[in-house]
């Protein structure tokens, strides 16, 4: 049975596709069959991400349109054994995606074999995210630890309960999973930032994970790698964390407590 | 007369008892159907506002008329809005005699009630697009009062409680999210969960909010101005009761935040007799001690 996850926010530019990414490429790790849905068409980046815009022949919207089959628009991911990336169109807009398209094509990947889908939406509450929650089993709700940020998670989560097949079917809601990003422990003690509890305070939704800010996320996007690859990073260990709580796994939160540097880390800097 | 217990065929074909149903006073200040097509219009827009709510039409302010007043397309126009036009209420004897001919009655509206619909709950209850409205499933209605079949005997003298005398409390326990609305018709309103930044909650009664009340919140929506909103910790965007708002710009004052609060209307006597009551919300600690 195939378990359909989106990756939402709301807000722009939380992390939602390097979230996607990382998230997709370790369930693939864990060796899960898993797929990864660009849903921002005309403005795709989940094949930048991945590293595999150079690859793109056909995509989400040629398949729907019947221009091309889904084993030619799905792209082998060059670092995972089981993870498939199927792109947004560049050239379209979101009117190309209708509701019976994109069930098909979920039906599609079930009978392919997949274990997983992952749904990278778009930012907003338009067509685009709408249909990427759609018919959602489960939903991340990227939020960074900022007030509009909240906000937006807030209002894209009213939408989940409202528009989601599941919620109008009247059966089991959509499993809600909150993912701080962008997290910077020195400012929430320097009362600069929210905290993680705070998020969660006003959201209700149980916490997957918190994703520390890092300069590893910018050269991932860079190298064309998701994050989750770049060993030994904190980013890379917290959404391996994020995995394994996914999966029933206990993992305690990293990353959330600041440390105030010894006397001699602060002359020396370090 | 006592009654005959045992025929079956005895029972009375048609029973009857008192009941009360809401019904909204239409004011107008005009009869011309041209000038009240575009009133419609812009207060409603084109399509139904109301949802097939009962309406008398208060006729109190007309101080001009046409000759022919074409009441049958006055009250299809109403009607086009989601109005059910039951009859005229505080009309002088002309407009009266008009309306009847019109097979419209004069109703007596009962004395003391306010009986002009709250503007701002008006635009809160309309179907907006833009909000989501709470899908079935979050609702938590308790079963209601089946109302006794029969009569007990002729000494009875309560009037038999019909669903629609008590229509019930609409109990909510999950958190309210930024741009849903639910409207509590005909009743009171509890909301066990926080209602957040975005969101709306609007009852025609009380409003009970017994965890963070962030958003906007508006009671006797269709002008009971007896109605209360109450909540454990206030933190509100707006409140309002029976019409009358207040929002809170430079954020809710100190010593009201995050605390127990009641809001009520105080109705203080006015200095003129035309402009009738003036309100004035209050909006106090609640002590729960």
């Amino acid at each position: 049975m195939t378990r359909i996850v989106v990756v939402t926010s709301g807000k722009g530019g939380v992390g939602k596709t390097t979230t996607s990414a990382s998230f997709a490429s370790g369930l693939a790790m864990r060796g899960f069959k898993t797929a990864v849905i660009d849903f921002d068409v005309g403005l795709r980046n989940l094949d930048l991400i991945m590293g595999c815009e150079r690859r793109v022949v056909y995509d989400l919207v040629n398949v729907i349109s019947g221009e091309a089959t889904l084993n030619q628009a799905l792209i082998k991911d060059k670092h995972c054994e089981n993870l498939f990336v199927l792109p947004a169109s560049q050239t379209r807009d979101k009117d190309a995606l209708t509701e019976e398209g994109v069930e098909k094509v979920l039906k599609d990947l079930e009978h392919m074999g997949f274990e997983y889908v992952i749904c990278d939406s778009p930012a907003g509450i338009e067509r685009g995210a709408v249909m990427a929650l759609t018919f959602a089993d489960e939903a991340i709700i990227v939020t960074n630890p900022e007030v509009s940020s909240v906000r937006d998670s807030d209002r894209i989560l009213g939408i989940l309960q409202a528009k989601s097949k599941r919620a109008q079917a009247g059966g089991e809601p959509v499993k809600e999973h909150l993912l701080v990003t962008r997290y910077s422990p020195k400012r929430v003690e320097d009362g600069e930032m929210l905290s993680y509890k705070d998020v969660q305070e006003i959201l209700r939704v149980p916490i997957i994970g918190v994703i520390p800010e890092s300069e590893s996320v910018l050269h991932a996007s860079n190298q064309g790698t998701p994050a989750i690859h770049i060993e030994q990073s904190e980013v890379a260990e917290a959404y391996k964390d994020v995995i394994a709580r996914f999966l029933g796994e206990d993992a305690p939160l990293r990353f959330v407590s600041y440390e105030k540097p010894g006397l001699f880390k602060r002359l020396f800097g370090g | 007369m006592t009654h005959d217990t045992a025929n079956n065929s005895d029972i009375a074909l048609i029973e009857f008892k008192g009941t009360t149903l809401p019904v909204l006073a239409i004011t107008l200040r005009s009869l011309d159907l041209q000038e009240l097509t575009n009133a419609g219009s812009t207060l409603f827009g084109e399509g139904a506002f109301f949802d097939d709510d009962l309406a008398v039409l208060d006729l109190s302010q007309v101080i001009t008329w046409p000759e022919d007043i074409a009441w049958s397309l006055i009250v299809q126009l109403l009607t086009s809005h989601g109005l059910r036009v039951l009859g005229v209420t505080r009309a002088n004897p002309d407009l009266t005699a008009s309306a009847a001919r019109a097979g419209l009655p004069l109703l007596a509206l009962s004395a003391g009630r306010s009986a002009k619909p709250a503007p701002v709950a008006k635009k809160a209850s309309a179907p907006d697009p833009e909000l989501d409205k709470i899908p079935a499933s979050l609702r938590k209605k308790p079963a209601p009062e089946t109302a006794p079949v029969g009569s007990a005997g002729p000494d009875k003298s309560e009037p038999e409680e019909s669903l629609l005398d008590n229509p019930g409390t609409l109990i909510i326990d999950r958190p309210l999210r930024s741009g849903q609305q639910v409207y509590a018709r005909g009743g009171d309103l509890v909301i066990l969960a926080a209602v957040n930044p975005g969101a709306e909650v609007i009852a025609d009664g009380n409003i009970h909010v017994y965890a963070p009340l962030r958003g906007r919140a508006l009671a006797g929506a269709r002008g009971n101005a007896q109605a209360r909103i109450l909540t454990t910790v206030f933190a509100a965007e707006l409140v309002s009761i029976a019409g009358i708002y207040r929002t809170f710009e430079d954020g809710v004052p100190a010593k009201l935040a995050n605390q127990p609060v009641q809001v009520r209307l105080a109705q203080e006597p006015a200095i003129s007799a035309n402009t009738g009551l003036k309100s004035r919300l209050e909006i106090d600690i609640l002590r729960v001690d």
